[in-house]
């Protein structure tokens, strides 16, 4: 009995030496980048990196100010919510119909995913044509159009999932009561299915903000998203890693600290809710 | 009779709410797909964008002819038999060992596996670059520290796309390993109690127990990350565009460059319906296994 708990023991601390190993392999790249955000670019250079480097907060001031980034910022804010305002809308309307009443049975539904399933790249070429001749390309009301190529179909699979969750039972009822079929998807399934919508506006929120060939593609002057800025700093200013990483942070942190609200649904999201949460 | 008018109302009512969706999908998918199939089959470029050349399929002929074309195609297919094994290996060994009732702290884990999965690719691309930089990237620093020599990671046409993988491993492990760790933890207990009782080890318990018990959910992990790392192609716009040569020319890439640095739209056309053949053939599997997952 000794032995058993003994090799259980051991068993588990390596289990914990690997799990930190592996975490740290996750995280460290991060906090290293973190790090570099803060120090000069001297220091950034450094190597071997020095044990207690400079600390300034230059790289983010000269982000905001003379790079103007609080404008890209604030592209990427428009366009990631107006698309996502756009879109979890039809979305619902469109997952509760497949829910529902199996509008267009297994075909249709196959469309939706199969749209899901297309690379971004076959469709951006026609949309870049199209938009430019319609005066749309490097403005917001094009993006958030072009945007709900990719974000529709996602969103619809995973509501078609919220919805077929919730009882048929409350439709009937609601018939009974002599609610049209609009009247109680309003007023009675919308208010259940709820959070679960607010959870995935969230990523399609974190997916537009991320968005990364339809930005680059459609942008330009006055609607570039942080992604596109950031890739062409790479290029422009390759030299200046210190500004680098602050832009690169700048990008992630607002993603990790709203994924914390959306937990659950983060992978049942991005599974095309083919396993139910 | 009346019963089958009143299904076909009740259908009504559904392609009622089906109407926006409908619309959105024609205007910003449908549509841009046919133009981009018209113009596959004609002579159209940045330069003379007008469809008065109707050329037939001789740009998908001109495809088949491509060298560059076949060398993304074999590039594309080497780099998901990489990334795809990798991932799942690697997630499920993490997977398993997270799903140990005794271990603690798991939320601080769950937290930092879902940090890359919020990431932009792009932010990926440029955090690698840094650390990967032959002179001045902390990476080579600690590798020669231990013992290593030089590294030339994205100057190597031998190794740039393996490190391209690396990085992409990096980001989409967390997907695998959290997607296998919902299936583990729903699964029922009875078969590993009994298993226990007839004497099954660890190793036989994971193989004959375990495994083929989460084998729709593997199905659905390993066909999700096929096709989002077939159409994988901001990280190699950061890390390498394509290079040095064509060692990294992902079939994403190779069209975005046809049509915005080639120029050629027809022929990228042509290259992107080839493509979405592919992609479509694989969406049937997933579609069929997810729809079985359903029932």
């Amino acid at each position: 009995m000794k032995s058993y708990k003994l090799a259980k023991q051991t068993s588990l601390f390596f289990t914990y030496v690997a799990l930190i190993f592996f975490s740290l392999m996750i995280a460290l790249p991060v906090l290293w980048t973190l790090r570099t955000s803060f120090v000069n670019e001297v220091d950034a250079y450094a190597m071997p990196p020095r044990l207690f480097p400079s600390f300034t907060f230059d790289n983010y001031r000269e982000l905001f100010g003379n790079d103007g980034f609080g404008d890209f910022l604030i592209n990427s804010l428009i366009i990631s919510l107006a698309s996502t305002a756009l879109a979890v809308p039809i979305a619902s309307l469109g997952g509760y119909a497949f829910a529902r009443y199996k509008a267009g049975g297994n075909i249709l539904r196959f469309t939706v995913l199969a749209t899901q399933m297309l690379p971004g790249v076959v469709l951006i070429l026609p949309l870049f044509i199209v938009m430019s001749r319609l005066h749309l390309s490097d403005t917001y009301l094009g993006m958030t159009i072009a945007y709900l190529a990719f974000n529709l179909p996602f969103l619809i699979w995973i509501m078609t999932g919220f919805f077929a969750s919730i009882p048929k039972d409350l439709d009937d009822a609601a018939a009974m009561d002599g609610l049209t079929p609009v009247q109680s998807f309003f007023r009675i399934i919308l208010p259940i299915a709820l959070p679960g919508i607010m959870a995935t506006a969230v990523l399609s929120f974190i997916f537009s903000w991320n968005e990364f060939l339809f930005a680059i593609v459609l942008s330009g002057r006055t609607t570039m998203p942080i992604p596109v800025r950031l890739a062409a700093m790479k290029t422009r200013q390759g030299i200046q890693i210190a500004k680098l990483s602050a832009g690169t942070i700048i990008a992630i942190l607002p993603m990790v600290f709203i994924s914390g609200f959306v937990k659950r649904y983060l992978i049942t999201g991005l599974s095309l809710g083919a396993i139910k949460s | 009779m009346k019963r089958m008018s009143f299904q076909a109302r009740y259908r009504m009512i559904g392609y009622q709410f089906l109407i926006p969706t409908f619309l959105v999908l024609l205007l910003v998918v449908a549509m841009p797909l046919l133009f981009s199939l018209v113009l596959s089959m004609f002579r159209y470029t940045f330069l003379s964008p007008r469809l008065n050349e109707f050329v037939g399929f001789s740009n998908y002929a001109s495809v088949v002819h491509d060298q560059y074309f076949w060398n993304s195609v074999k590039v594309t297919f080497l780099f998901v038999l990489m990334v795809v094994p990798l991932e799942f290996f690697i997630g499920y060994g993490i997977a398993l060992m997270l799903s140990r009732p005794e271990i603690r702290f798991k939320s601080i884990f769950y937290f930092i596996l879902t940090i890359p999965m919020v990431m932009s690719p792009v932010a990926v691309g440029l955090i690698w670059r840094m650390l990967l930089h032959p002179e001045l990237g902390v990476v080579n620093y600690l590798l020669g520290k231990l013992g290593f020599g030089y590294v030339n990671w994205f100057g190597d046409e031998r190794l740039a796309l393996f490190t391209v993988t690396l990085v992409d491993v990096w980001q989409q492990v967390s997907f695998m390993v959290l997607l296998l760790l919902s299936g583990i933890t729903s699964l029922p207990k009875e078969p590993f109690e009994s298993a226990t009782i007839d004497g099954a080890n660890w190793l036989q318990t994971l193989l004959f127990v375990k495994t083929p018990l989460l084998m729709p959910i593997i199905t659905v992990a390993l066909l999700q990350r096929v096709i989002t790392s077939f159409k994988t192609y901001d990280l190699v716009y950061i890390l390498t565009s394509g290079g040095p040569g064509v060692s990294t020319d992902l079939i994403s890439y190779n069209i975005y460059r046809t049509t915005f640095m080639g120029l050629d739209l027809s022929v990228a056309s042509a290259v992107s319906y080839m493509l979405l053949i592919v992609i479509l053939a694989i969406t049937v599997v997933i579609f069929r296994s997810t729809m079985k997952g359903n029932e």
